[in-house]
């Protein structure tokens, strides 16, 4: 006999709890942000409010820990369709692709130059 | 009701293309194995095949991307869990994160001028590295176009989690913390999305890093803007 049935509804319902937590944090912040028109987006409010509140030890891990390590692992998934949206563009890509396609690809790569070897340069050493 | 199936025949592909693709990526471990990319190229092949507009699947996006915005909330969690690496290597974090975003803004807003493009085209392109409510509002202020912003943000971000990985282990870049910070500034939350494929520590790493460059970004845009005589 593995987890009796009690304890399947019970996760469940702790799941369930632990994401209306994050949604009711979203939920906040996007209010928050559409009502006063702080020019911060919603998701990056809620990732400070939730961070503030491990800190100060309002909220525990416990209480979040399991969801949110469930979401982190797929959420990639998010933006799939987020990026078959892409072909709404098509247009404007064809039209004028080449230089579109040098200027996103050159400031993406210099970039990745930059933050890697500034990091390993400034980081302190243990 | 025939619309309702059709929403749930969306959802499905777009289910099945992530989980075998996902599995494909699991078992081979190959950069080019791209969850985002390859699995949106697939949907992307279903819809034209089928001879669906992106309009009629537009519901389904928005029914699938309502825990998007938790999920992203979610990101605390790694954050606080190396809140003291975080503390301890501040300096070293910000710099990178500040010239790194500072670079991929001028060096895209340069790109596209010299090419030619219509002003609002290279207003637009300037905030194509930090995630979208940030860029639509950059877009927005300086009169580019919010829409292709979004889409320019959205190129920037499956290409970065396309090649970054791969990028960084070619320049000999094995250090999680340096993986994240690079992944999460030139990509945002697709970025940060692919790095905690590699691991929770880049994966915060990255989270931090969309953050921080979406603040530099916005703090910077008017720079921008007068710099490339844009104004």
């Amino acid at each position: 006999m593995g987890v009796s049935k009690r304890d399947r509804v019970m996760q469940i319902v702790t799941c369930l709890g632990q994401l209306g937590l994050l949604w009711g944090i979203y939920f906040a912040c996007n209010t928050l942000v559409t009502m006063t028109g702080l020019p911060i987006p919603a998701n990056v409010l809620g990732i400070v409010v939730l961070f503030s509140c491990l800190c100060l030890g309002v909220i525990k891990m416990e209480q979040v820990g399991r969801v949110a390590d469930f979401l982190l692992r797929h959420l990639v998934f998010f933006f799939i369709p987020v990026a078959v949206g892409l072909m709404e563009w098509g247009d404007v890509f064809y039209k004028f692709g080449l230089i579109l396609l040098a200027a996103i690809v050159i400031s993406s790569i210099a970039p990745f130059l930059v933050v890697g070897f500034l990091t390993l340069r400034l980081q302190r050493k243990p | 009701m025939a619309d309702f199936l059709r929403q749930v025949c969306l959802i499905a592909v777009t289910l099945a293309a992530y989980l075998g693709i996902r599995r494909l990526y699991l078992r081979y471990n190959h950069p080019l194995l791209n969850v985002v990319a390859l699995s949106a190229a697939l949907v992307i092949g279903v819809l034209v095949a089928c001879d669906i507009p992106y309009t009629a699947y537009a519901p389904a996006k928005d029914t699938m991307t309502i825990f998007l915005g938790p999920a992203t909330v979610a990101l605390a969690v790694p954050l606080y869990r190396y809140r003291h690496l975080l503390r301890r290597q501040a300096i070293a974090i910000i710099a990178s994160v500040a010239a790194g975003s500072l670079l991929a803004m001028f060096a895209a807003g340069f790109v596209a001028k010299r090419g030619g493009l219509p002003r609002d085209v290279v207003v637009s392109i300037l905030p194509k590295g930090v995630s979208i409510p940030f860029a639509v509002e950059i877009a927005h202020l300086y009169h580019g176009i919010p829409a292709l912003s979004a889409a320019f943000v959205v190129a920037t971000g499956t290409l970065g989690s396309l090649f970054g990985g791969w990028l960084l282990t070619r320049l000999g870049i094995g250090h999680p913390m340096a993986r994240g910070l690079a992944l999460g500034t030139v990509s945002h939350a697709q970025g940060t999305a692919t790095a905690l494929m590699e691991g929770e520590q880049q994966g915060a790493m990255a989270g931090l890093a969309m953050i921080l460059a979406g603040i530099v970004t916005a703090g910077f845009a008017p720079l921008a803007v007068w710099l490339l005589g844009l104004g």
